[in-house]
């Protein structure tokens, strides 16, 4: 609750008033972090409880605010928490002197809070409302600079693809309930658990319906166009929703409802699994030829939660969805600290994107740089940084599925953890190595403390947190079997002997792409890709033409739809109908009116002729 | 006195003592107009919060009898669905008082207009005789006219005004054609609706005069209501009208027709009802997606807000079409909320015209920064508009669709789509030309209103909208018991008549058997 009330504070008091804007958000940041911690550590583990208030209830549908507190929204709740703490506090000072310093603190509350109710819903649709507000705080923030035409087009256009996957996110909802009578979690779990064809056929209609929802808020094909486009926003907003909360929400709803998804007989998973891989194949080829440094993360997260979800849609009740919330939470730190590292170069070459026109800005900057080199290299899968265990976990997972073109799938993922080193390389060699490409770059300087320590913090788990047992912590969710480690090197030890072919494939696929990368790029005054591959690279760098694809798709539905009807209502109901009642009343009137001649011989004849209709009638009865 | 009386009579007392008031103390007007809308207002926040949610019976009843051979009399009564719809009301009206402000001309007269029409429609609201409800109705009808006509806005306010007043009259001949049947048909001798019911309850209507009358009520109303087809006067209209004048219209005025559907046509016409609900749901289906449709293309944002309100009507005819307790508690919750939601929409937008000089929106653009008040209310307006959680509307349309969902699912996948995709689209596209954007050199200064006082009309119903999203059991408490009595009794009487039984029912045991024989 502490972020609604600042972010409601803020909004009535604190609009004008940056200070007190900025203590309320970060102060409310703060105290989530550190109860979120408390009720961690006070929860034993693998156990969970709830608790609920009433809200509506009418007739056989009752929705109380109800929370739920088990090992996978608790872990996913503490880390949400601290990296949003982080995050607030660089916002401090990234947004140092921006009129909307206030605006901007209150979106951020805001998206906390419903982020929270995400991850704390006890039933679906405490998650839905949750999901609507999250997609309202991004529509806030990513058009925080409204002034800016492509800032505000791209909020709009976050927000509709967000309604998108709610709208079929909802109708799964009702599809649910209509079918099982409830949407509390733990009541849909009992009951299908008691009765596995409670759905029947619909099984898999559901499931992929909340994927819609997936698809939506996680950028995933079809509805992925909004990701990249929202880089217009500051960046610490795409730091915190863009990279390591909101958009990984959809990966934590497919865990939520994993029970609903596995269900025999439904065949949501495995669509699920190739959705998965194929967006993250196509953002990991577009990311290759991307020039702003945002859009290259924004593709590399597109791709990151391509991988997730193929993670879930490879697993089932026996290997549950573990790998893919430990990614997700690997993914959450790393990520941010690129954005917010991102962020800080940003800052250095004064707001300048292209990495082209960046440049040797190792030496000049290097906490930022460091820190962004262990989040590059956990990106790509180096051991020992968390990345490369979360990533084998998910390799290991699709390797052991029971999917049935499981190799195919696999051999997906290994591309794409190729071209991941390959675009990661790009990025790093271009930007912080090579030779100074403007004269911006060659002033550039290290940012201040209130930037720098955020990324440091950040860098910590980035680098460690392969051996925090988080796997454990999502295991214990679903009662899979905990692995156990041993120590430092047992763990990586362990990454080997678990699932050999995996893991080394995996990293295999990374130093490839890592030296072919650092081969093309390195000291590299221009970008030579282009010539040497010619049209994909043009396609890449154009995003594979879906924006256009989609603004054409839409002219030739939707607006076909709306100007027919705006047609039918300008010419047929308002023309036709209305003022053609209006036109042959008139013209009723004007006809008789003309019997009306003041003629004393018209009224007679007419006189007479209406006695002999009468009689005639009379007559023939 | 009692406090019902006191709502109804307080709008309409002060008409009169406006009326002859002289027209230069315009001040004074104003203040009388401001006090009497708040009293009523005062006096139907008073009443919700006292009101017994779940009480069998009517509460606050006042009653007396007037014409006795005819069996009319005056009846003003609350129960769980139309408490909500007073206070909607009352608060709207004090809104559109204080928005008044900018007429300029013929003070004296507008007031006493809109004094009328706020009274009227309270009255209505609070009606418990048939006859009482649509003389009060009429009473604010009237009015339109004159408004639009005299200080209406635009071009074609005077084809605007007489298609609006015509339109609607049309609707309301229907309607009265429709309960002088019900009178006649029930053979009753009396025009109160708790009589007819309990008699009804006894001795049903012909099954093949319900044939006739109920289409004539539920087009009559529809019309009120703007039901798809019939909706081409509400964009006209409200865009053509002063912004008190149309808060009053969208909000308020628009509810009488469904109040018309839950008091008389439903309950008195249950076979009626089964025979053309279903047309009506295709109806409500048609206001969604086509008043979503056609709201993309417009361009003048009155013309916009008023083909969204002719959609949100689709959300509460659905519910209503779908006779469930979900689906009629989802509906009287939109009905509701739409009311703020209107007055809100229309003040807001009646502002901007005033200080932008237009309301085509594509001459606005970039007003964020200079009206951030006015700006941010409007992109909560929006938002609410496309059903965001957190405002009543959200609560409505949910109840609304679950409620549906077992009658037709096509249709709540269609008002699923209408109402969250589409509208989605026509209000961001409006924030993003209005709000959004680089600032239009022609509006540098442009500024919000200052005061909190002039701010208040407009922080109304977004704190009501807010109120009611954040804790709807508030509103639901108060409604669900009705709403449950109203969709059990038609599904019953349907069961009986096809059973073929006669019975006498108590209101009680039909709410507990109704929602279990739900078809």
């Amino acid at each position: 609750m502490l972020p609604l009330i600042s972010a409601a504070g803020i909004t009535l008091f604190g609009l004008r008033r940056p200070r007190l804007a900025g203590v309320l958000s970060v102060g409310a940041a703060a105290g989530v972090a550190v109860l979120s911690l408390l009720v961690f550590t006070g929860t034993p583990f693998g156990e969970w409880w709830e608790c609920s208030a009433e809200w509506l209830s009418v007739g056989e549908l009752n929705v109380p605010v109800a929370l739920r507190f088990d090992p996978l929204s608790l872990t996913m709740g503490l880390i949400v928490a601290w990296v949003s703490f982080v995050i607030h506090v660089y916002s401090l000072g990234y947004m140092r002197g921006d009129r909307g310093f206030g605006r901007y603190f209150a979106g951020l509350s805001l998206f906390l809070f419903s982020m929270l109710l995400i991850v704390l819903a006890g039933n679906l649709l405490v998650l839905f409302i949750g999901w609507e507000l999250v997609g309202v705080s991004s529509y806030l923030l990513i058009g925080f600079w409204y002034q800016r035409p492509a800032a505000a087009d791209a909020s709009k256009k976050a927000f509709l693809l967000n309604r998108l996957g709610d709208f079929g996110f909802l109708v799964g909802l009702l599809l649910v309930w209509s079918k099982t009578g409830t949407v509390d979690i733990s009541e849909l779990e009992c009951k299908l658990a008691l009765d596995p064809g409670l759905l029947g056929s619909l099984a898999t209609a559901a499931g992929l319906l909340i994927f819609c929802g997936v698809l939506g808020k996680s950028a995933q094909f079809p509805l992925h166009v909004w990701l990249p486009d929202a880089m217009e926003g500051p960046t610490p907003v795409s730091a915190l929703i863009h990279a390591a909360t909101m958009v990984a929400a959809g990966v934590y709803l497919l865990c939520r409802v994993f029970f609903l998804l596995a269900l025999p007989g439904s065949a949501a998973l495995e669509l699920i699994a190739w959705v998965g891989a194929f967006t993250a194949l196509l953002a990991a080829v577009i990311a290759t030829q991307q020039d702003d440094i945002k859009r290259i993360l924004a593709y590399s997260t597109l791709s990151q939660l391509g991988y997730m979800v193929m993670a879930v849609g490879a697993s089932s009740v026996s290997r549950p969805p573990v790998a893919a919330m430990y990614h997700l939470s690997t993914h959450a730190c790393f990520k941010a600290l690129l954005f917010l590292g991102a962020g800080s170069v940003i800052c250095a070459v004064h707001h300048e994107q292209n990495i082209w026109r960046m440049g040797a800005l190792g030496k000049k900057m290097p906490v930022t740089f460091v820190t962004f080199l262990i989040a590059a290299l956990a990106l790509a899968g180096v051991p020992p940084l968390s990345g490369f265990f979360s990533k084998e976990s998910i390799l290991a997972s699709v390797l052991e599925s029971n999917v049935a073109a499981r190799h195919a799938l696999f051999a997906v993922a290994v591309a794409v953890a190729a071209l991941t080193g390959f675009y990661m390389t790009r990025l790093v060699a271009v930007t912080f190595f090579g030779p100074e490409r403007t004269q911006i770059a060659g002033q550039a300087r290290e940012s201040g403390m209130i930037l720098t320590i955020p990324l440091l913090i950040l860098a910590v788990p980035s680098a460690f947190a392969g051996f925090w047992g988080i796997d454990s912590a999502y295991a214990s969710q679903f009662k899979g079997a905990a692995v156990e480690h041993a120590g430092v090197f047992g763990r990586i030890a362990a990454a080997f002997t678990h699932s050999p072919v995996a893991t080394l494939w995996g990293l295999g696929a990374a130093i490839v792409g890592i030296v072919t990368g650092l081969a093309v790029y390195w000291n590299a005054a221009t970008d030579r890709l282009p010539e040497k591959l010619g049209l994909v690279a043009g396609w890449a760098r154009n995003r594979f033409y879906f924006d256009e694809l989609y603004a054409a798709l839409n002219e030739a539905t939707h607006e076909f739809l709306s100007r027919l009807a705006d047609g039918v209502d300008r010419w047929v109901i308002s023309g036709i109908m209305v003022r053609g009642v209006h036109g042959s009343i008139e013209l009723a009137g004007r006809l008789l009116r003309l019997t009306q001649t003041g003629n004393i011989q018209i009224h007679a004849v007419l006189l007479g002729a209406g006695i002999a209709i009468l009689l005639l009638i009379v007559l023939q009865h | 006195m009692d406090p019902l009386t006191i709502i109804i009579a307080a709008p309409l007392a002060a008409a009169g003592l406006v009326a002859v008031i002289p027209g230069n103390y315009r001040f004074l007007i104003r203040v009388i107009a401001l006090l009497a809308t708040l009293l009523s207002a005062a006096v139907a926040i008073w009443v919700f919060a006292e009101f017994e949610p779940g009480a069998s019976g009517l509460q606050f009843e006042t009653r007396s009898v007037w014409v006795k051979s005819l069996g009319i009399g005056y009846h003003v009564g609350l129960d769980g669905v139309n408490v909500g719809l007073v206070l909607m009301g009352a608060l709207v009206a004090f809104a559109a008082a204080c928005v008044s402000r900018e007429i300029a001309e013929r003070v004296k007269e507008y007031y006493v207009l809109l004094l009328l029409m706020a009274g009227g429609i309270l009255g209505a609201f609070l009606s418990w005789d048939m006859f009482g409800f649509y003389f009060f109705h009429e009473l604010a009808l009237v009015p339109t006219f004159l408004m639009i006509g005299i200080w209406g806005r635009g071009d074609d306010r005077v084809y605007a005004t007489y298609q609006i007043t015509l339109y609607l009259s049309f609707g309301a001949l229907l309607v009265l054609v429709g309960l002088i049947a019900v009178y006649v048909q029930c053979g009753a001798n009396t025009f109160d609706m708790v009589e007819l019911q309990r008699h009804v309850a006894q001795t049903p209507i012909p099954a093949a005069a319900q044939r006739w009358m109920f289409p004539l009520l539920m087009f009559g109303f529809g019309v009120l209501v703007s039901l798809w087809p019939f909706h081409s006067w509400a964009p006209t209209g409200y865009a053509a009208a002063p912004t008190g004048v149309a808060m009053l219209h969208a909000g308020v005025i628009k509810k009488f027709g469904l109040l018309g559907l839950i008091r008389v046509a439903l309950p008195l016409l249950p076979e009626g009802a089964r025979e053309w609900i279903p047309v009506m749901g295709v109806l409500a289906v048609g206001n969604l997606l086509y008043g979503g449709w056609v709201a993309m293309r417009q361009s003048d944002l009155n013309r916009l807000l008023g083909y969204s309100s002719v959609a949100h009507m689709g959300f509460a005819f659905l519910g209503l079409a779908s006779l469930t307790v979900l689906g009629v508690t989802g509906a009287v919750v939109v009905m509701i909320a739409h009311g703020f939601l209107a007055g809100l929409n229309f003040a807001l937008s009646g502002y901007l015209r005033r200080v932008a000089g237009t309301t085509q929106m594509d001459r606005m653009g970039g007003l964020m920064d200079k009206v951030p008040f006015i700006g941010a209310l409007l992109v909560m307006a929006m938002l609410a508009g496309c059903g965001v959680p957190g405002f009543a509307n959200f609560v409505g349309e949910l109840l609304v669709l679950f409620g549906a969902w077992e009658v037709n699912k096509t249709w709540v996948v269609v008002a699923a789509w209408a109402g969250l995709v589409v509208g989605a689209v026509y209000t961001l596209r409006a924030v993003r030309t209005i709000l959004h954007g680089p600032l239009r050199t022609e509006l540098a200064t442009v500024a919000d209103p200052a005061g909190a006082w002039h701010r208040s009309a407009y922080a109304l119903p977004v704190v009501a909208l807010l109120l009611f999203g954040v804790v709807p059991g508030l509103l639901i408490a108060r409604i669900e018991p009705d709403a449950e009595a109203v969709s059990g009794t038609i599904a019953t009487r349907i069961e009986m008549k096809a059973a073929g039984e006669v019975g006498s029912i108590v209101r009680g045991a039909v709410a507990a058997a109704g929602v279990g024989v739900r078809q």
